[in-house]
């Protein structure tokens, strides 16, 4: 066993600090206060190779394992949730399905686009009475002369305001629950798709969460994802995946705040002494510090396991368990350690606090993780 | 254009004061568990040496002294950034070589590799900010020399360069083959390598040449010959002068001040 990252893994991790150091931080409070889609730091990112991480080079990615992956997405959460959310999207969710179950052509067709930032892409799976019932969903997939007609209405939907891409779950079999699920790829100059309400939220800002509406949209035959009727199939591997990018972002949030905890525990005087020689500082910052550190493990465990293309459904939903609920408890014990300061947007911590609730939310909440954990553990894998 | 870029690895200057320490016994800085780095100005040049190939093609070669066992970073960040191939002068003792015997070996070691058009190197280290490797090179090597370089441009055939000077700066014409020590300027800000071009950077050649082979070639061979027997940490003083009068005089006496110190 070595923990120790390859010269590659560390020059990946020193670049995007640096990226995230002098672009990214700069305006991450701003970005927050007055959100926006930040449509410049998002391209400069794809001419880094950031929206393309494990996309093969012939598809013009940067061709980096899933490891890599959640060493950059750690990076760029460390310094704003809100455009790494844009960023895991991008690599987790769209790409990362497109390379796993994409014909040759659809992959040659959107891998190229993606991986250049020229289109961004969604991923539609939630809908108003299906949320961590995913294969609940309703939306209806009927086919109808030489091609799929798709209606219903996806929520929650990341990216949704600017992606040219949509991966879209709809029930194409009349048969209930996971079985009778497709998944399609629906371009967003197809007819009949279009971005319905608008999310105001809490946190991660400068990414849209939208709804998208779907009224008899036309999708051609050869955008079906995967094989008619494995759509659950498309969709779980997809958020095992997507779930190991959340635990590096939940990790990332987590790191941000214990850095700006440690350095105010060491100006922030109080009592003729500074903060750190408070024997309940120290140790708050030291189980900072050692759940951090386990979120972090946990999370390499799950890239690498999947990988070598292994299993990993348990161990992705543990890593986010443990990382998104760390970034929860480390946000709120940094905000009480800040005290009123705290409490204002002088300091980033309130941001963090916002920012880390979406974590134990979405991509499967902290019950969820626990259902999928239980059923690993009890033997219904 | 052939360009030779000297890269230089020091411990990361941007730690903080904190986790700088002096080795007791051997007097040289502690290396250990410190993030090494391309020294600041290497990395200029190193940027302005690509910007050079990126204009007029050519080859950029990334030359390093040091221990090849902790050089492995600063030579693929460098690959990565678009540099064509790296050599390493594989020399354990480098960390405690001053500048004149440094400028030898790269002198042999740039020898080594042939011709060449430019050399390239920053104009001072991160560390010991002797300043002295780019003019000493280039007496080694018989080549042009100019220091404080910010920008290089082609016109007709000749190298424009412009060279940082108190009030301004000169505009110098340059033969090759020539040794330019680069400053930093807006113009030569690093770029960051993209993450494909990290990956990438495994299949270009790296040569590894121990330091024995090079001193041979430079007449060194033996012990070294200028050994540094004592390095201290600085005393930082912190004083706090409180200026009377009414503001218009305290303004006064500040500027008055100030320009005593230097600082105006």
């Amino acid at each position: 066993m070595d923990f120790a990252l390859s010269e590659e893994h560390r020059l990946i991790q020193t670049t995007v600090r640096e990226f995230a150091a002098k672009e990214i931080i700069p305006i991450a409070a701003d970005l927050d206060h007055h959100p926006r889609f930040p449509a410049e730091l998002i391209a400069r990112a794809a001419s880094l190779g950031l929206l393309g991480l494990t996309v093969p080079e012939e598809y013009g990615g940067a061709g980096l394992d899933g490891l890599a992956n959640v060493i950059v997405q750690e990076e760029l959460a460390r310094a704003s949730a809100g455009v790494q959310a844009i960023v895991t999207v991008q690599n987790s969710l769209v790409c990362d399905p497109i390379l796993r179950f994409g014909t040759p052509e659809q992959r040659r067709r959107y891998l190229p686009r993606l991986a250049s930032g020229e289109w961004l892409g969604c991923y539609c799976l939630t809908e108003p009475e299906a949320g961590s019932d995913a294969m609940a969903l309703q939306t209806r997939a009927e086919w109808w002369d030489g091609r799929w007609l798709l209606n219903g209405r996806k929520l929650f939907v990341t990216n949704g305001l600017e992606a040219q891409l949509a991966i879209v779950y709809a029930r194409s079999e009349p048969v209930p629950g996971a079985r009778g699920i497709s998944a399609f790829l629906v371009e967003k100059s197809f007819p009949g798709i279009s971005v319905g309400r608008v999310e105001q939220k809490l946190g991660i800002k400068c990414s849209s969460t939208v709804e998208i509406v779907l009224e008899d949209c036309r999708v051609p035959a050869e955008n079906l994802l995967g094989e008619r009727g494995e759509g659950a199939r498309v969709a779980l591997s997809t958020l095992d995946g997507g779930r190991i990018g959340i635990a590096a972002q939940a990790v990332g949030i987590a790191r941000a705040c214990l850095e700006e905890c440690v350095a105010y525990a060491r100006t922030r005087e109080q009592f003729g002494q500074p903060l750190k020689a408070f024997q309940a500082v120290q140790w708050a910052l030291a189980d900072m510090a050692t759940r951090i550190d386990a979120a972090r493990l946990l999370t390499y465990r799950a890239a690498w396991l999947r990988d070598r293309g292994e299993r990993c459904t348990a161990e992705a939903a543990m890593a986010k368990l443990v990382a998104s609920e760390t970034a929860m408890w480390a946000a709120h014990r940094g905000v009480q350690l800040f005290g009123g300061y705290g409490y204002t947007q002088d300091y980033p911590v309130e941001r963090y606090f916002r920012d880390a609730k979406i974590t134990e939310i979405y991509e499967g909440t902290s019950e969820i993780q626990r259902l999928v954990i239980s059923r690993h553990v009890l033997g219904r894998r | 254009m052939e360009i030779i870029v000297c890269l230089k690895q020091v411990v990361d200057p941007e730690l903080p004061a904190r986790d700088f320490a002096i080795d007791p016994v051997t007097r040289w800085q502690v290396r250990e568990g410190r993030p090494l780095v391309i020294s600041t100005y290497d990395e200029n040049a190193l940027e302005v040496g690509l910007q050079l190939k990126d204009r007029l093609g050519g080859k950029v070669t990334a030359l390093t002294l040091g221990p090849a066992a902790t050089s492995g970073d600063a030579i693929r960040l460098a690959l990565a950034m678009g540099a064509d191939q790296a050599v390493v002068v594989d020399d354990p003792q480098a960390p405690v070589r001053l500048g004149a015997a440094k400028a030898r070996l790269l002198a042999a070691a740039v020898r080594r590799l042939g011709r060449f058009d430019l050399v390239l190197c920053g104009c001072e280290s991160a560390d010991w900010v002797e300043r002295v490797v780019g003019p000493l090179l280039a007496e080694a090597l018989q080549a042009a020399c100019v220091t404080f370089v910010s920008r290089i441009e082609q016109v007709n055939g000749t190298l424009l360069v412009r060279r940082l000077a108190d009030e301004g700066f000169h505009l110098v014409e340059v033969r090759p083959p020539a040794v330019l020590a680069v400053t930093s300027d807006e113009s030569n800000r690093p770029r960051l390598p993209k993450v494909k071009d990290i990956m990438t950077a495994r299949r270009k050649p790296v040569h590894t040449w121990p330091v024995e082979e090079v001193a041979s070639q430079a007449g060194m061979e033996g012990p070294l010959e200028v050994e540094v027997r004592e390095v201290t940490l600085p005393e930082r003083t912190a004083r706090c002068e409180f200026l009377s009068g009414d503001p218009g005089e305290q303004a006064a006496a500040l500027a008055q001040r100030l320009r005593e110190l230097k600082l105006l």
